[in-house]
């Protein structure tokens, strides 16, 4: 099996077991608001046809022969490119690289731009090749404000006209839902802290020791309150960080939440704070927001839906706690007595959580690297 | 339980390993280290007689852009290119070219248009252009001779015979005798086709008519069941020398059919570019349990991927026989056979649209093909066996039914 594996590896990497096809470039590119960024990847052999690449006749193409180049192709290839809205957007190469496709060789051209506009219709005119190779095709993806378009140009479909009304309030919504919750399932910090607030949530303290509560709609009740003054206090900050009226240095943002997580867990081990925890669920839920907001403003919101957009992120982050609410209370009520609940999962528990977000602290407060996540 | 598991999880990861390595479109961008690295190959040196020669044609075509000769020298040199290696890049060059002229088109543009627009299945838009040429240039043998050849791929015959009988009143016996010849091969008369063609044969010098008429003499020779006859023509006809795709193709599909895979592994062993040769080499492979054949199919199915993402369709007959015989899917194969079929009803098209009706157990995916042998009287005697097969289906394909 291995060696199989091998001699895949060797085959691909032949460059004459490369395919003849008919001409594609690859072309995408991505419009949120004013900006565009895009990745176009041209044949070599067509770029070669084109302006004569092998300048020393030897039938192989070199990264230096390409590099050499980079000027002239650069300009070539965004002659034949407009992209407009609300007027001519400007473009300019600013990277060069090289990429393998089922024909062969690549350029990757690595693009960015301004348009007048942040909203409203995006026009695009293809025009590469098709005077030198009439079968050449643009495959198109774009990606505008969120929502993906795809499209093959050619010498007759080479202008083409992308309506941004046609996006879908609900999809943009549920995009950013779907964000939300992810974010909410691969934050770690987030997560720990939740389950420190939750852990005592069925538990109560009597005589300076936990003891489990007698009902469950004591527990739920306990819960439901912790949980929704942490979404509300995140929904706040986020909002202020994101709609830009408010912004804190990140890394100030992500100790003090691992600080949170810390404090969070040494009071189930040390109780301070026994009643009201919903208290310091907002409080902290302030810091959260702002590391919220870092993430959020690298997914980008739409210019035109950022309202929508917001609710739906917040919205999802409380979809992501309450799943894990609902995992996490029925099996903490139902063990509330045990010993094991008591000693293994709510004290060992909560000292290793102390312990992690320990570690975060120094970790993001000195800039230092010391766990894997 | 867990040796279970653990085997199983190697076995996935191994799996998503060679996938990903598989898979060219997964590949990052990178920046190369070296000036010196090769990032591509191309096709021949700037040095090269071929490329010398095109070198020529392009600059004549530079110095007079509106000299539609040198534009047709130049096309048609990118066409035979295109046929030779099996790459269309060359067609869109041609097509490019020709496409400068606009509607002040020439008999020799249209021609030339009609030869492109034929290879990429568009067969309407070419018996348009060659008929337009024709009425600018009734002498033009070549119009009546390429409209003859897409009337028999759609089997229409009598248009066919009409382009045949134009040609032969023009007294072009080698065009006529290949367009006859093959007529009579696909309508019931395999002998009496045999029998034209050769005759077409002993009246040509050309290396190319020669090379044609051959490679098409094997082929009615194997539909005879006249194997050893077949073999020495298309061995005469690689003996012409020069690359024909066409024709290699045909030759390994008679090494393939006659149970010769070792020699279709050797002789298409440096043409893994070419889709349709590139599939008999897979072939050829997995019946010689070569470990080359997984790569190459792997290949194949990233090929068939990137021309389904420019919606290109002119491999339909070559993709059902690679879903078929290499990916062991009949039903998607059957669904292939049968669009491809829509648009080209030759004998090949005719023979994988009944052997993936056959492994799907579709009598009624088989109706198009079972309904040309009736009409057409086609003689081969595998494809009767194939229809004398299928048409005892309908038992077993309802026993299937009543089962689910």
């Amino acid at each position: 099996m291995m060696r199989f594996v091998l001699l895949m590896v060797l085959l691909l990497c032949q460059p004459s077991a490369w395919a003849h096809k008919a001409s594609d470039s690859f072309l995408v590119v991505d419009a949120k608001g004013m900006a565009i960024t895009a990745q176009w990847d041209i044949a070599l052999r067509d770029i070669d046809f084109a302006l004569g690449l092998d300048s020393n006749g030897d039938a192989e193409i070199t990264w230096g022969e390409l590099r050499a180049r980079q000027n002239d192709l650069s300009a070539w290839a965004l002659s034949r490119l407009d992209i407009a809205r609300g007027g001519a957007c400007s473009l300019a190469v600013s990277s060069l690289q090289v990429d393998d496709h089922t024909d062969g060789g690549y350029a990757v051209l690595h693009i960015t731009g301004n348009c007048p506009a942040a909203t409203g219709d995006l026009g695009l005119q293809y025009r590469l090749l098709f005077e030198l190779d009439n079968l050449h095709r643009g495959l198109l993806r774009l990606n505008l404000d969120g929502v993906t378009h795809t499209t093959v140009l050619s010498p007759s479909s080479g202008l083409v006209q992308f309506s941004a009304e046609k996006v879908s309030r609900w999809k943009q919504f549920t995009k950013y839902l779907e964000e939300g919750v992810w974010h909410i399932w691969i934050g770690f910090d987030h997560i720990l802290f939740l389950l420190s607030l939750l852990l005592p949530a069925v538990l109560v303290v009597s005589m300076r020791r936990w003891r489990g509560v007698d009902n469950f709609g004591v527990a739920l009740r306990e819960v439901l309150w912790v949980v929704t003054s942490f979404t509300a206090a995140h929904s706040i900050t986020l909002s202020l960080a994101a709609l830009g009226l408010v912004s804190l240095p990140s890394r100030l943002v992500e100790s003090a939440i691992a600080l949170s997580v810390v404090l969070a867990a040494a009071n189930n081990i040390w109780p301070v704070v026994e009643h009201k925890r919903w208290l310091v669920a907002f409080g902290f839920g302030l810091i959260h927001g702002f590391g919220f907001a870092s993430v959020l403003a690298e997914l980008g919101l739409p210019a035109d839906a950022l309202v929508l957009s917001l609710l739906g992120f917040n919205a999802g982050v409380e979809v992501g706690q309450m799943a894990i609410v609902a995992v996490f209370l029925p099996l903490a009520f139902l063990l509330r007595h045990t010993r094991f609940y008591l000693r293994g999962v709510f004290l060992v528990g909560s000292w290793l959580i102390m312990l992690v977000a320990l570690v975060w602290l120094i970790e993001r407060v000195f800039d230092l690297k010391l766990l894997g996540f | 339980m867990l040796i279970k598991c653990n085997q199983w999880s190697f076995k996935f990861g191994l799996a998503l390993f060679a996938a990903v390595l598989a898979t060219p479109a997964l590949t990052a961008p990178r920046t190369p280290t070296q000036d010196a690295a090769v990032i591509e190959r191309l096709p021949f040196r700037a040095g090269d007689t071929r490329a010398k020669a095109l070198a020529e044609m392009r600059a004549n075509v530079l110095k007079a852009p509106d000299d539609a000769a040198a534009s047709v020298t130049l096309a048609q040199a990118y066409f035979n290119l295109a046929l030779a290696l099996g790459d269309p890049r060359y067609v869109g060059y041609a097509d490019a070219i020709v496409a400068r002229f606009g509607s002040k088109m020439t008999p020799d543009l249209l021609i030339t248009r009609g030869m492109l627009q034929q290879y990429r299945h568009d067969f309407a838009g070419a018996l348009t252009d060659f008929a337009a040429a024709k009425s600018m240039d009734p002498d033009l043998a070549i119009a009546h001779a390429w409209r003859g050849a897409i009337y028999l791929v759609e089997a229409k015959y009598s248009n066919a015979s009409q382009e045949c009988a134009a040609l032969l009143q023009m007294q072009r016996a080698v065009l006529y005798g290949g367009c006859t010849g093959l007529l009579q091969a696909y309508t019931g008369q395999l002998a009496d086709g045999y029998a034209t063609l050769q005759q077409a044969l002993s009246t040509t010098r050309d290396d190319d008519r020669r090379r044609w008429l051959l490679t098409r003499l094997g082929e009615v020779a194997a539909w005879k069941g006249q194997t050893a006859k077949a073999e020495r023509h298309y061995r005469d006809a690689v003996a012409l020398g020069q690359d024909d795709g066409y024709l290699l193709a045909a030759w390994a599909d008679f090494l393939l059919d006659n149970q010769r895979p070792a020699e279709v592994a050797k002789l298409l062993a440096s043409w893994e570019a070419s889709d349709g040769l590139l599939l008999r080499l897979a072939e050829a492979e997995a019946l010689l349990k070569l470990p080359a054949a997984a790569a190459h199919i792997q290949a194949l199915d990233d090929r068939f991927a990137a021309a389904k993402l420019r919606g290109d369709t002119t491999h339909r007959a070559e993709e059902a026989r690679f879903q078929l015989r290499l990916r062991n899917n009949p039903a998607l194969s059957l669904q292939v056979a049968m669009d491809n079929y829509q648009v080209q009803k030759e004998p090949r098209d005719v023979r994988i649209l009944l052997e993936s009706a056959l492994a799907a157990k579709s009598a009624e995916g088989a109706k198009p093909a079972l309904d040309w042998l009736q009409t057409s009287r086609f003689e081969d005697a595998h494809l009767q066996s194939l229809a004398k097969q299928i048409s005892q289906l309908p038992l077993s394909s309802k026993k299937s039914e009543s089962k689910s």
